[in-house]
């Protein structure tokens, strides 16, 4: 019993240097947002109450529907991008085939790489001129679908989604395969005895096990596609003509450039319900009780 | 033993975090030598950052009880992060400045210092025209280093010579011919880098609106006695339109940044570049044959109401001193100041082909440069980001990229910036 106690103990101090710092850097800012939402400021003079017309404003400015509407496509892009070839990828690197570690070091090298590293990279692939793309369809004869990927409305949007895809493929590669590790070797023996084949163990045995992996991965990915900021900005700046705006984005512009701090408190606040109200229905739909 | 470790650790991570948090006083170093910091943005290896540098060092040696240090962050960051810390109240002793409207909060919030205590200095030296740039109510807060003219037409006179042109066209409709028989040869007629989104409204429309409005326009546009749904501001942006309809410009405009247009240039890939003065000198350094760069003034419009000598500019380069600077700090700042914005910087801006706002005499000129100084004797048109406020520059600069894509007409970008204003 004493022991326990001080056990215990233990425990809460231990935790308490994480907690304040967690306190001082995670949630006040957040709370500190929320009182600036409903100010006028503009960083420097005083800040006026003027309660809620900076949401008002908001969710009338068509430019914050357009990011919203460009976010939930990074968010489509990497749910239904990121998780199912890394899904696939890490079901073909688990069996025992050769130079597997080797595979796993470049799948993964993505993720080590910095943001800015990669959107240079990828804005020289995408180059309308002498870009790897355009002159590889330039080289195989197909010319004329070369495109200006990232200047050309149509295209920027997509061109940015697939950079993003491949940034974070790496990462879910590394967790799906740490899961596929632990499902237990006799439950796919025992398959096997049975006569199932390897599509089946696959999808009957091996996916339901490491369900719950796959579900955090996804609210990983969620969570991450609404912070998307630094690639986008490196890339393209939002542009052209807001193409590729996102949230985030949004609120770093009207924040930072425009000097709208009580306004852009107010985006990142709609940013943190969006999130939260996002999980809530992919955790709904998804079963399971994660939160 | 455990409960021992665990109670260093605990102490061990509070002391630092503690650490952490006390990093940021500005203590006076312990030996009478007063410090300061001036924040910059001369990371480019450029002559006319290395006479700037220069001159700090020169202060530093000759001065061994005040060390001014400076530190340099790249341009398209600067003003955010004076921006960002000037709302945390965390801004170095001094910093680096635009004039204008971009200086403005930064003087209603009280946080740069009135330089009217010295400025005797340069009363005589510097036209009031060009200090009024950083001047407000009567209060001075930064002395202009250099002139910046923003909308300067560099070309490429062999490839105009091929084009069948020996002079550079003075009026717009000659200039849509070149174009048009530039793009015949396969060249491409301007290179433009608009990623950034600034080009197309700081160097582009500051002089063709100034050509159809008149500089009047602006300030009482601002002032609420008048519209940008104005005509003559629409047939301006309408520039923009027909512009990029005839594909004067490189199609990865909206993808390369200010400096890859310039190099494009460089290389002889265009025949046209439009830039402001601080393009001289890196164009004059890096091509082959410098007597093969032209420089010429924005062309005339037949309709247009403004004078069609003027172009844009302001005055730039100045330094500003934080408010909250203790007695002996601000004396210091002040003997700074007086020293950096002498005549020497003047003649080593001068020799790095940089348009001051003094008189210097400079023995050899290039032809470019000499050029480009003598647009400024006809008067200089405001600049749109430098008088408009930041978040209807924000309306304009993305606009103006949507008319490039199509995306809007120019009636419709006037609307949004009418819009924008009234919002205020």
């Amino acid at each position: 019993m004493h022991l326990a106690k001080n056990k215990q103990m233990a425990i809460t101090f231990g935790l308490f240097p994480a907690l304040l710092i967690y306190m001082i850097f995670a949630i006040y800012p957040i709370l500190q947002s929320f009182y600036y939402s409903f100010m006028e400021w503009d960083g420097f003079s005083d800040m006026t109450y003027v309660g809620l017309s900076n949401f008002k404003e908001l969710f009338q400015d068509p430019l914050f529907w357009n990011s919203a509407k460009n976010n939930i496509y990074v968010v489509l892009a990497s749910v239904l991008g990121q998780v199912p070839i890394a899904l696939f990828i890490a079901l073909l690197l688990n069996r025992k085939l050769k130079g597997s570690k080797i595979f796993r070091t470049i799948g993964f090298m993505p993720v080590v790489l910095s943001t800015v590293v990669i959107s240079l990279t990828w804005s020289l692939i995408y180059n309308s001129q002498d870009g790897m793309i355009n002159e590889l369809l330039r080289a195989v004869g197909l010319g004329a679908l070369a495109q200006n990927w990232l200047g050309d409305t149509q295209w920027s949007m997509i061109a940015v989604c697939v950079t993003v895809v491949w940034q974070f493929v790496g990462l879910y590669l590394i967790i799906f395969l740490a899961a596929l590790q632990n499902v237990p070797e006799e439950v796919l023996e025992a398959a096997r005895m049975d006569g199932a084949n390897e599509w089946t163990t696959t999808w009957k045995i091996t996916i339901p096990m490491i369900w719950e992996t796959i579900l955090v991965a996804i609210i990983l990915c969620i969570a991450g596609s609404l912070r998307t900021f630094d690639l986008i900005y490196v890339m393209t700046h939002g542009g052209p003509s807001h193409s590729t705006d996102v949230m985030a984005l949004y609120m770093f512009n009207e924040t930072f450039s425009n000097l709208q701090y009580g306004y852009g408190s107010a985006v990142s606040v709609v940013i943190f319900f969006f999130s939260l109200l996002l999980i809530f229905i992919v955790t709904k739909l998804l079963g399971r009780k994660m939160i | 033993m455990k409960k021992k470790i665990s109670w260093l650790l605990f102490s061990v991570i509070f002391v630092l975090f503690l650490a952490g948090c006390s990093g940021n006083s500005n203590e006076a170093s312990g030996s009478g030598v007063i410090e300061l910091t001036v924040w910059n943005d001369w990371t480019e290896e450029r002559p006319e950052n290395t006479a700037y540098k220069n001159m700090i060092k020169q202060f530093n040696k000759e001065h061994e009880d005040i060390q001014v240090i400076s530190e340099s962050i790249p341009h398209d960051q600067y003003e955010t992060k004076l921006r960002t810390q000037a709302a945390g109240k965390q801004l170095p002793d001094m910093f680096r400045v635009w004039p204008g409207a971009r200086l403005k909060p930064l003087v209603e919030g009280n946080a740069v210092l009135s330089l009217n205590p010295i400025m005797d200095n340069w009363r005589d030296k510097i036209p009031e025209g060009i200090l009024k740039d950083y001047a407000f109510n009567e209060e001075q807060y930064a002395i202009p280093a250099n002139i910046s003219e923003t909308s300067l037409i560099f070309y490429n006179k062999d490839i105009i010579q091929q084009a069948g042109y020996n002079e550079f066209p003075s009026s717009y409709e000659g200039l849509k011919k070149l174009i048009a028989e530039v793009n015949n040869m396969g060249t491409t007629p301007i290179s433009l880098g608009n990623k950034a989104v600034w080009p197309l409204q700081s160097v582009y429309i500051s002089t063709i609106a100034d050509r159809f409005t008149g500089s009047e326009f602006l300030p009482n546009t601002l002032e609420g006695e008048g519209t940008f749904e104005n005509g003559q501001f629409i047939k301006a942006l309408t520039v923009i339109q027909e512009l990029s309809e005839m594909d004067a410009f490189n199609v990865d405009m909206n993808t390369l940044d200010e400096a890859q247009s310039r190099n494009e240039f460089i290389a002889g890939n265009a025949a046209m570049h439009f830039a402001g003065s601080w393009a001289i000198g890196p164009i004059l350094d890096n091509v082959e044959n410098t007597d093969n760069i032209g420089v010429a003034p924005f062309p005339s419009f037949a309709e247009g109401e403004g004078n069609q000598n003027k172009i844009a500019g302001v005055a730039g380069g100045g330094i500003a001193v934080n408010s909250s600077l203790s007695e002996e700090k601000q004396q210091a700042a002040f003997k700074f100041l007086k020293f950096f914005y002498g005549n020497q910087l003047y003649q080593e801006l001068a020799k790095a082909n940089i348009i001051v706002p003094v008189e210097v005499e400079v023995d050899g000129a290039p032809e470019v440069y000499k050029k480009a100084n003598s647009f400024a004797q006809n008067g200089l048109a405001p600049v749109y980001d430098a008088t408009l406020p930041p978040n209807v520059t924000d309306v304009i600069n993305n606009g103006l990229q949507s008319i490039t894509l199509g995306e809007k007409t120019p009636e419709e970008l006037a609307a949004d910036m009418q819009e924008e204003l009234e919002n205020e």
